[in-house]
């Protein structure tokens, strides 16, 4: 074969037949195209970490505010997947993470999303503060307040429960009220406000839904018992029954519910409605507990 | 004259269990009037199917082609007969029970004897029937059981502390094989039905993100699920719900190598294991979210779909390649790996052991038992996992398959 056609034969070949090294160095070639080099990172993770010079280049990549985010973000996606190879990434763990916290404050938001998830699944503590900081004073923020409470929720402590509490009071849009429920789910002594909120027919349906299933949590003879109260109330919406029958069917105390007769009368017929969803989850709940049985 | 049909050679209906692999069943005469005289009356065993259900083959030793029907001769002294019986390749069963063994006597019509069994398979989540995806989600939502329950004791296998165990050397695929095996046996403790379904990564899956299923996500990466799904009560590590936010199009995605890809990495189990990085780890971080990181991936449900479609392309690539039997070099990556990566060592958590260079703890016990097989054992190693459909030697059989990967 001569030359030429060898070469003619390269291009032909399918990427994914290329080795890890050659797309390797597709991805750290500036030449090529921001598509090309997003492509041949996500080909090869575990290229990013065949050396320490890999590595290297890959964390370069990465911290390059000049380099297009499409190649930060798939050099960053790419050396995530690789860290998922723990014995063989152990080598270079440190140096990554300490490349990640440097890049909490990087201008671009979709990239200090991302470094500020993976580094406060590792439960970080200076990442946890700067989180914290930015719910106390908004100039500080590093995301939006619902993504804050969200990331600080991977390591949840006490020191967090007062913000989230006040978010909740006073919260700078739904998603953060309901992100800080979520994150206050662990704690019993916000079950009076989980049951304020579960039976506020007022209340966003996904706030009522988020709070039942925390109260269900932290005090499940509690909720049994708004749940019951729910369920007589032929006012009530149909999704929030649907809710309530799911809880009581999936984790009810069956004895208790067994025996209730107004509950089992009033189940039996929802179950005759017109609602598809009460309708599906009472016939389950009469499965379990009634004359279906 | 009556027969009574025993599959797993048991009479214990959590036995009444098939996959594609044969299963030892027997069948004797109860009730011999009508066949006295005959010393062995001939009958004939078939699958009872209808059009959507599972449906069992058949053959009468441990060798041959499988047929529609057997025909034996069965004593009438009340003496077992052997035969073995297999899942249709194709045919799974979509509920409990929705086939059954029957016996008539020689070319009658008349059913002699019958019973229900269940061809249970691993299925792609996104094809699941409304029925199977509502079960397999309460099974799921019960072992979590808010937080409480036994799957507290899965979480917490899969961790930083001890992914060593199970991550970057030879025994990845086979750990994880057993964890899977192991959370499928719980589930099936608490549903029969249910088998562990996989998410096929490299497809688009419209169905599994939905909110009836394992939930939509919004923008901020919170996973949202319809009001009759009991998954809207997962909990793990003491918080509520679930957080992952997709960076493809889950109808269409991309940046993650194909089946044809995979199973093309090489004939050698050295090269095939490098699918860890790609499309294992690249499955994982196509996403943010607790599924993006080791410590934290196993609190996402989907986290287990994605594994059993990894165990999927690992039994695909096994059968393509022939490579169950362990002592054939090119079936494993051997050499001096870290403790739990040769097959000679017994496997984290399962075996008990604890402390260096083991993890500090060993959550959850030994294996869980199967009243259908023995195998891999209560404490496995890590050669116990690649001869899953019992090829190279029927006792180590695991019980379970995949819906495209054939016994034979």
């Amino acid at each position: 074969m001569t030359t030429k056609k060898r070469k003619a034969a390269a291009k032909k070949k399918s990427p994914a037949k290329r080795s890890p090294r050659a797309a390797f160095a597709v991805a750290t070639n500036e030449k090529k195209s921001t598509a090309e080099r997003a492509k041949a990172f996500a080909e090869a993770p575990l290229a990013t970490i065949a050396s320490d010079q890999s590595l290297q280049a890959s964390l370069s990549v990465l911290r390059d505010r000049e380099q297009p985010i499409k190649v930060r973000l798939a050099a960053l996606q790419s050396l995530q997947a690789a860290t998922f190879s723990v014995i063989e990434f152990e080598p270079y763990r440190e140096d990554y993470f300490a490349t990640l916290r440097e890049l909490v404050d990087d201008p671009d938001a979709e990239l200090r999303q991302r470094v500020l998830g993976i580094l406060a699944r590792e439960k970080d503590g200076y990442v946890q503060k700067r989180l914290l900081e930015g719910l106390q004073d908004t100039s500080k923020a590093l995301v939006p307040p619902e993504k804050a409470l969200q990331l600080l929720s991977y390591d949840v402590h006490a020191d967090a429960y007062p913000v989230a509490r006040e978010i909740v009071n006073a919260p700078p849009n739904p998603e953060a009220k309901r992100e800080a429920l979520r994150l206050l789910s662990a704690d019993a002594n916000s079950a009076p406000v989980f049951e304020k909120l579960m039976r506020d027919k007022n209340e966003d349906r996904d706030i009522r839904q988020i709070s039942a299933a925390a109260l269900q949590s932290v005090k499940p003879k509690r909720f049994q018992e708004q749940a019951r109260e729910l369920l007589l109330d032929d006012k009530e919406y149909d999704d929030i029954q649907a809710t309530a029958l799911t809880a009581l069917e999936q984790f009810g105390d069956e004895k208790a519910v067994a025996k209730d007769q107004k509950l089992m009368d009033r189940v039996d017929e929802l179950g005759k409605g017109k609602s598809a969803k009460v309708k599906k989850t009472a016939k389950r709940f009469m499965t379990r507990y009634g004359s279906e049985k | 004259m009556d027969v009574e049909i025993q599959i797993n050679n048991s009479p214990n209906a959590n036995a009444r269990f098939l996959n594609w692999s044969p299963t030892r069943c027997r069948i004797r005469i109860t009730n011999p009037a009508g066949a006295q005289g005959q010393g062995q009356p001939p009958i004939r065993i078939s699958a009872r199917t209808t059009a959507n259900s599972g449906s069992v083959v058949f053959r009468s030793g441990t060798t041959g082609a499988f047929a529609a029907s057997l025909q034996l001769r069965v004593p009438v002294n009340g003496n077992w007969v052997s035969f073995f019986a297999a899942g249709q390749f194709g045919r799974p069963s979509v509920s409990l029970n929705d086939v059954a063994i029957q016996a008539k006597h020689g070319n009658g019509n008349q059913v002699i004897g019958s019973t229900p069994c269940t061809v249970r398979i691993r299925k792609n989540a996104n094809n699941l029937t409304p029925a199977e995806r509502d079960r397999f989600i309460a099974a799921f939502a019960q072992l979590n059981n808010q937080g409480l329950g036994r799957f507290a004791d899965f979480r917490d296998m899969h961790t930083n502390v001890s992914s060593p165990q199970a991550h970057g050397a030879p025994g990845f695929l086979p750990w994880h094989r057993a964890y899977l095996l192991d959370l499928e046996r719980e589930l099936q403790a608490i549903d029969p039905s249910v088998a562990l379904h996989y998410w096929r990564f490299d497809q688009g899956s419209p169905n599994i993100f939905k909110r009836d299923f394992l939930g939509e996500s919004d923008n901020v990466g919170t996973v949202f699920f319809s009001a009759t799904n009991p998954l809207q009560f997962w909990k793990t590590d003491g918080v509520t719900g679930i957080n992952r936010r997709p960076f493809f199009n889950t109808n269409n995605p991309t940046g993650v190598r194909t089946e044809a890809q995979t199973l093309a990495l090489g004939t050698n189990y050295t090269n095939f294991r490098t699918m860890e990085g790609n499309p294992h780890g690249s499955a994982h971080t196509s996403f943010g979210g607790s599924i993006s990181s080791i410590g934290t991936a196993a609190r996402d449900p989907l986290f287990f779909l994605l594994h059993c479609n990894v165990d999927r392309l690992w039994a695909k690539w096994q059968r393509n390649n022939n490579r169950f039997n362990p002592a054939v070099a090119a079936s494993f990556d051997s050499g001096a790996w870290p403790i739990g990566h040769n097959l000679v060592d017994t496997m984290w958590p399962w075996n008990g052991i604890t402390g260096p260079p083991r993890p500090p703890t060993a959550p959850g016990g030994t294996m869980a038992p199967s009243p259908v097989v023995t195998a891999p054992g209560l404490s496995p190693r890590v050669r116990d996992s690649l001869d899953f459909q019992g090829k190279i030697n029927a006792a180590a059989c695991m019980g379970f398959d995949y819906d495209d990967v054939p016994f034979s």
